[in-house]
């Protein structure tokens, strides 16, 4: 199976005397061209859960099967292996890297799997020319607008043509305007490559975009029903 | 290397200071070389130029030619040892000389005054003129630094403090003992000079400082053993024992350890920094698929291209600097030593960013994704 699995999945961290238990028996499943959105108060366990699928915290308890492999036996050089080959991340604003260009932030990640062809470069090109960046292909992040930085930051998750997509916060230094602008890039994108995408947010204006909403409380997770109606009703 | 070479022309002004500091190091490192290259040069150089390669001296001089005082009828002895292909007495003294014709007393030079046997394997070869004969007792062969003293091919010398005449009829080059230029003479006529006064010789017949031999395999010890006495060390033993070669020399490479010390821990240090700065951006990186080697390998080739270039332009401002030192300093450059010094300042300089290296490994990529709750 393609996409990611969460098979009850547990994350317990050791602070001082306490054990806090960070995810309880979390199940999901989020298939290929499906756009899903995980939203919840602040120490809900967003984070932990978001760090889980993409390969960056290992879990207690339970499996995660990512693209038809488990998650659990790999060491920290596969892992890295996999975040950059399976995985697309795009983070909060500003973790771009300053002294490259924009289309340099794509290259650095083939660079990073090896050689970088003209191809590579060509498709850079045009995903950058897909998200509207055709004109600041030379910029430096410090030249871009917020919005702006976050689309490189959406090409940048796509370059290496990922089988998932994590957005961590992608809208938190960005108007309302150019919020609902980048989310509903990633998910044109996400239909589009026919990618996995799971978006942690806590910014409810953007669900609309998503195919199901998923509502984190104390480390366990719930399908959101009234947050699908809306979107069928709003589709149909 | 990507990385690395976008980064360095991004920060051009923090790179270009480590960079200024690198270059000044590594100025300093070859001005220091080529300073104890031309000191040792000008203390010991005929002892380094002379082939041979081992020494006997008296026992208990320490490898001191000064403190040494010889029969040289040892030389015929030694000579028939196992392993001595051939050996030959040598007179070494200091002495100020001036022209016959001069009347100041400001044309006064100091030399040192190196007895030999004409025609033997201690003799130099002269650049100009003619070597020494046995039966011209007059004539000797100087060091050509003294041309720029004012003396000339056929200039006749006086000798202070003693009655005796030379008469100047060849040059040599490079031939410098004890930081004096050198004035090869007969054995003869350098013991007239140096014994002048009654039982300064000690009683010993046709005394020399020294018996230089050839042959690499000569035993030492049992040499040592055989001959009461005597004590025999190598050639480069020998230069040691010159007076002062150890001391300078030893305050030149203690300067030049203390040089590389501190490059190492000012380059470690500055890409240390740098490293922690951007540790939050490693996070990301690595969070997005980079390995520790990427990572690394970026850090190193930063750090070997600022030295590189850094080391090149220390060599050239070296270069240039050697044009503009005055003409007495003792100053010679031996390009061996400098690709030696350079190679030394890059294998420190990456050394150096190790450090770096391992702290790039043990970022946590969880940090990019920020507040973990």
């Amino acid at each position: 199976m393609s996409g990611i699995q969460f098979n009850s999945v547990s994350k317990l961290y050791q602070q001082g005397e306490n054990q806090v238990l960070a995810l309880d028996d979390v199940s999901l499943t989020v298939e290929q061209g499906e756009f899903i959105a995980v939203i919840g108060p602040s120490g809900s366990g967003k984070s932990t859960f978001l760090a889980i699928a993409g390969a960056l915290l290992q879990s207690s308890k339970g499996e995660v099967i990512l693209n038809g492999k488990s998650l659990n036996q790999l060491n920290p050089k596969d892992l890295a292996r996999l975040r950059l080959e399976e995985i697309g991340f795009i983070l909060q604003t500003s973790n771009l890297v300053p002294y490259l260009n924009v289309l340099e932030q794509l290259l650095v990640v083939k660079k990073m799997a090896g050689k970088v062809t003209k191809e590579d470069k060509e498709n850079a090109k045009e995903l950058l020319e897909n998200l509207g960046l055709a004109v600041k292909l030379k910029k430096l992040p410090d030249q871009l607008s917020g919005g702006e930085r976050q689309r490189t930051a959406i090409a940048r998750a796509f370059i290496n043509n990922p089988s998932i997509i994590l957005a961590d916060e992608p809208t938190a230094s960005l108007d309302s305007k150019r919020a609902h602008e980048v989310v509903q890039l990633i998910a044109r994108e996400t239909k589009a490559r026919n990618k996995a995408a799971i978006m942690v947010t806590h910014d409810e204006r953007l669900l609309e975009y998503c195919d199901q909403v998923y509502r984190m409380e104390d480390g366990r997770l719930k399908l959101d029903q009234s947050f699908e109606m809306k979107t069928v009703s709003s589709r149909g | 290397m990507f990385l690395a070479l976008k980064e360095l022309k991004h920060g051009k002004l923090r790179f270009l200071m480590i960079g200024v500091i690198t270059v000044l190091i590594a100025w300093l490192v070859f001005i220091l070389s080529g300073l104890g290259n031309g000191l040792s040069t000008l203390s010991a150089a005929t002892f380094k130029n002379m082939d041979a390669h081992y020494v006997t001296f008296e026992e208990g001089s320490r490898a001191s030619m000064s403190r040494s005082l010889l029969n040289e009828s040892l030389a015929a002895e030694l000579e028939k040892a196992n392993d001595v292909s051939a050996a030959t007495g040598m007179g070494a003294t200091m002495g100020t000389v001036l022209k016959e014709s001069a009347s100041a007393d400001k044309e006064k030079v100091d030399v040192a005054i190196l007895g030999i046997t004409p025609g033997n394997f201690l003799e130099p070869d002269v650049i100009e003129g003619k070597p020494l004969e046995a039966n011209e007792p007059l004539e000797v062969i100087a060091n050509d630094t003294l041309k720029k003293k004012g003396f000339k091919f056929g200039d006749t010398l006086k000798i202070e403090g003693s009655l005796e005449k030379m008469k100047i009829v060849g040059f040599v080059e490079n031939e410098t003992y004890n930081h004096l230029p050198a004035i090869f003479t007969t054995l003869d006529k350098w013991r007239t000079i140096q014994f002048a006064a009654p039982g300064s010789d000690k009683g010993i017949k046709n005394p020399v400082n020294a018996i230089m031999m050839q042959g690499e395999n000569i035993d030492s010890e049992k040499l040592n053993k055989f001959f009461k006495d005597t004590e025999t060390v190598t050639k480069s033993t020998a230069v040691q024992g010159m007076p002062g070669y150890k001391e300078e020399n030893g305050t030149i490479m203690m300067m030049l350890a203390f040089l590389l010390a501190i490059s190492t821990f000012v380059l470690g240090v500055f890409f240390y920094v740098l490293t922690l700065q951007k540790s939050n951006q490693f996070g990301i990186l690595k969070a997005i698929g980079a390995s520790n080697r990427f990572l690394g390998k970026a850090i190193v080739a930063q750090v070997f291209l600022l030295s590189f270039v850094s080391i090149v332009v220390g060599i050239l401002l070296t270069y240039g600097t050697a044009l503009i030192l005055p003409d007495g300093m003792p100053f010679s450059l031996d390009f061996k030593l400098v690709i030696i010094y350079s190679l030394l300042l890059l294998v420190i300089s990456i050394l150096s960013s190790v450090i770096s290296v391992r702290k790039v490994t043990k970022i946590d990529p969880l940090q990019a994704i920020g507040r973990l709750e």
